[in-house]
């Protein structure tokens, strides 16, 4: 037994020095990685970087290195700097062609970000489900929850904690008309007053088919969204941006990231590998293009897609930063677990 | 046969500080062996290492044959320890530490023993020992290891703290018991008085060494108190059988294992100018300061 | 005999465990009661919201009384033995070293399991009412690594308390600091999900510890 013991003490302290060690050196040693901030233009056709350099103050250029001024920059992305430009009198009528209002430019600009530690982290399997047709021009939470079992769907009403059973049979036997096999594999849903309008849940069931369902009047809208062929999905994420254009992103398990537009059909995107369980998803978008920033643990890359099909113009991927110190951690940025990791 | 209590070629540092180098000595069963020596010599450390809490540099204890560092619990059921400043479980009252111990001895307890003892203590059984006084304190530990009867006592400093007259007592029934149930007894005590009406056999010690080991009737037969007159203030060369000699107003006094004759011969060899020369025989208090000096 | 280190480890306990079973009962009491004042303020609805959406537990000030409720749970059973060495006494008793110090051991961890046990059942009792399982899952899988965070800083404030030596002493405290981070790196109810049945079993092998410190005790390791 004192072997044991001295052995058990042992692979301690050589487990809090691999831990603790790098940990240290870390901490006194890095220097704040520059922040840049990288954008997609479509009128200049390429990124614009814009952060501090050393010895160089802040920049603005392309990816050729050909510098711009503040205000160049501004015109160069007239739908992010909207605000500046208006505010300068600034602001072009039409672009491409198209005339374009602030307001138009308010209400089709979206950014979101999905983090991996917001798919790869413990779930409570507990929603809310909206009414998508309020009577009211607000939303309003509703005074249900539900969870999924194995055989159906369950409201819960939260002042009594009991089963609301005439919802839940209501809600299951259209999941079950509509071909859903429970429990569902992946739910996703914002359910937020903060928001212009609700769209309720997508859902990939349990044989990895794919639904959307919302609340309208009280009822339960079910709607099964056929995937591409050879498409198996993988992740959901309901997305609800104001110009309603799309219900959703849908990433597969070859990592292809597809588009769910409103009618519920599935466009490819352009983003050649998206992996949410390892990589930083963001995207800033209008009614012209859109700026997707892909931070996987080895890179990170930037895609400029059109706002029309989605369709990659172009890609851009910064030089690396210095690498992680091997050692041993039990947290880490890609999810929120706590458990041992080298 | 084997002796109860072994302890052979034991060294002991404490850092650099030696304590003593290959020290050995045996307790035969059923005798009552004391150790002494001035504070600081080893008493407690050898205590220590022959209950198993010390680990010597080099050497080792046998009890009951037994290597110390390996004992059985059936022989550490007949070992009882008093520790210095007879340390007890602070927390408990009288009845409980008594049921507590009982359960650890069974066939050999003797609840009467202890409780004899307790109610001669004018203490409340219900009053934790922590409220004790030192002497109180030091009877609960002592009626314990009475109570336990083992085989072999060890006892490090067992008269601290305790009144004188109950300090004669213990003495007393302790040589009693030991000789009438043939325990074998291993102490240490600073009060040397008590010793002597105690143990049979002696170690004395001083810094690193064994000065003596003998039984007690031999050592004070043997050992003698020498007293002369010497002109002049100057303590002259002499050899080391003549033990600490020092000159008070013009007299000189040691002790030494040797002979009145032996003695003579070697102060006149030493052309030592001494008259009045007296020899007496000592007590163990004496002899012990005669041996390991006043300082 | 077991019965007798049982017997002489609760005497130095009892008082303890009757405070620890009221003070740490009485704490998560009060978490309760503030979620059911929360309740009665703001909507059930509002709570499950919070919970689900924000990943409020609501007992956040239990989070550190069972690591509080450990230390003290130790240094109350064995400041006593090492006081003037009494563990020399223990030692002495005619019982298997090891076995003596996993009887003690376990009882104070016992006793102390005991004291979370009705932690557990308060927040069971209550919470089962007013919430749905998995908001009850949630709340007591974020407790669940704190508890044991308890355990562990019983079994390591014992090894701590048993070393004989302070240069030592002091060593262990900064690595049992270390270990006890641990148990705190969560910040999501059910983070320790998959790593806690593994975090257990390292828990109670820190029993092995204190075994270490008596051996250093034996052997009279002295500053």
């Amino acid at each position: 037994m004192t072997r044991i013991s001295k052995i058990l003490l042992c692979l301690t302290l050589v487990t809090l020095a691999i831990w603790q060690l790098p940990w240290c050196y870390a901490f006194l040693s890095t220097k704040a990685a520059p922040n840049r901030f990288i954008m997609y233009s479509s009128l200049l056709n390429d990124f614009i970087i814009m952060g501090y350099e050393e010895e160089r103050g802040f920049i603005r250029q392309d990816v050729a290195g050909n510098l711009y001024t503040e205000e160049a920059v501004d015109s160069l992305l007239p739908m992010f700097y909207m605000r500046q430009l208006v505010a300068n009198e600034a602001f072009p009528d039409t672009l491409f062609g198209v005339a374009v209002t602030p307001l138009d430019v308010q209400h089709t600009s979206f950014n979101l970000r999905i983090r991996p530690s917001a798919v790869n982290g413990p779930v409570t399997e507990l929603y809310f489900l909206l009414e998508s047709m309020p009577k009211r021009v607000d939303l309003q939470m509703p005074e249900d929850a539900f969870r999924f079992t194995g055989t159906g769907i369950e409201f819960i009403t939260m002042e009594t904690n009991s089963i609301d059973a005439a919802k839940s049979a209501r809600f299951t036997q259209m999941l079950h008309d509509k071909g859903f096999a429970f429990p569902p594999r992946k739910v996703s849903g914002n359910p937020t007053t903060m928001k212009e309008y609700d769209n309720g849940y997508l859902l990939i069931d349990a044989n990895g088919k794919v639904f959307h369902l919302k609340q309208t009047a009280g009822q339960p809208y079910v709607k099964a969204l056929p995937l591409p062929e050879n498409v198996e999905a993988e992740q959901i994420f309901l997305t609800e941006f104001r110009d309603r254009k799309l219900l959703g992103f849908l990433t597969d398990r070859r990592h292809r990231c597809f588009a769910i537009l409103s009618d519920g059909s599935m466009t490819e995107t352009g983003i050649p590998s998206y992996d949410p369980t390892t990589d930083d998803f963001t995207i800033i978008g209008n009614m012209f293009d859109m700026t997707v920033r892909i931070s996987s643990p080895d890179a990170t890359r930037y895609y400029g897609l059109s706002a029309d099909d989605y369709s990659l113009l172009k890609s851009y991927e910064p030089a690396g930063e210095s690498g992680q110190i091997p050692g041993l951690s039990f947290t880490s940025p890609y999810d929120r677990y706590v458990r041992p990791r080298f | 046969m084997t002796p109860v209590l072994e302890c052979i070629n034991l060294t002991h540092y404490y850092g650099k500080r030696k304590i003593y180098e290959n020290l050995s000595f045996k307790v035969p069963h059923g005798r009552i062996l004391g150790l002494l020596g001035k504070n600081g010599t080893g008493k407690t450390t050898t205590i220590n290492i022959l209950s198993g809490y010390l680990e010597p540099r080099s050497g080792e204890c046998r009890i009951f044959g037994e290597n110390i560092n390996t004992i059985s619990p059936a022989t550490r059921r007949r070992i009882g320890l008093l520790l210095e400043g007879h340390v007890q479980y602070q927390f408990m009252n009288i009845s409980q530490i008594e049921k507590f111990y009982s359960a650890f001895y069974p066939g050999q307890w003797r609840k009467e023993a202890f409780y004899e003892l307790m109610n001669k203590l004018k203490v409340a059984p219900r009053q934790p020992i922590l409220r004790m006084s030192n002497g109180q304190r030091s009877q609960v530990a002592l009626g314990l290891i009475l109570a336990q009867n083992p085989d072999l006592l060890i006892l490090d400093d067992f008269s601290l703290g305790l009144d004188p007259g109950y300090r004669r007592l213990f003495s007393d029934y302790l040589r009693d018991y030991a000789r009438a149930e043939e325990k074998t007894v291993f102490l240490t005590s600073h009060i040397i008085q008590d010793m002597e009406r105690l143990i049979d056999d002696c170690i004395i010690m001083d810094y690193g060494r064994i000065l003596t080991q003998q039984p007690v009737g031999t050592l004070l037969d043997s050992l003698r108190r020498y007293t002369c007159r010497v002109s002049g203030n100057h303590t002259p060369e002499l050899p080391e059988e003549f033990c600490h000699p020092s000159i008070t107003r013009g007299v000189m006094e040691f002790c030494s294992f040797l002979t009145k004759e032996k003695v003579e011969q070697i102060l006149a060899e030493k052309k030592v100018n001494y008259s009045e020369l007296t020899s007496e025989r000592m007590n163990l208090e004496d002899a012990f300061i005669g041996l390991t000096g006043k300082y | 005999m077991i019965q007798a280190i049982f017997y002489k480890e609760w005497i130095k306990l009892r008082r303890y465990v009757l405070l620890a079973l009221t003070v740490t009962v009485a704490i998560t009491g009060y978490c309760m009661l503030r979620i059911d004042r929360a309740i009665e303020l703001n909507g059930a609805a509002h709570i499950w919201e919070v919970m689900v959406m924000k990943d409020a537990i609501f007992i956040d000030s239990l989070k550190y009384v069972p690591l509080i409720a450990g230390i003290l749970a130790a240094l109350v059973q064995f400041m006593p033995e090492m006081q003037r060495k009494c563990l020399k006494l223990t030692l002495h008793l005619p019982c298997s070293q090891k076995k003596m110090l996993y009887i003690m051991s376990g009882t104070g961890a016992l006793l102390l399991l005991l004291c979370f046990a009705a932690d557990f059942a308060v927040m069971l009792a209550y919470l089962g009412s007013v919430l749905p399982r998995e908001l009850v899952c949630n709340i007591l899988s974020a407790a669940a690594p704190w508890y044991l965070a308890g355990l562990a800083a019983y079994l390591l404030t014992s090894w701590i308390c048993l070393e004989p030596t302070w240069k030592m002493r002091i060593f262990n405290i900064l690595i049992a600091a270390m270990i006890i981070r641990v148990y705190f790196l969560g910040h999501a109810p059910g983070a320790y999900n998959g790593f806690l049945p593994w975090l257990t079993l390292y828990t109670l092998a820190l029993s092995l510890l204190s075994w270490l410190s008596v051996i250093r005790f034996k052997a009279g390791r002295q500053d």
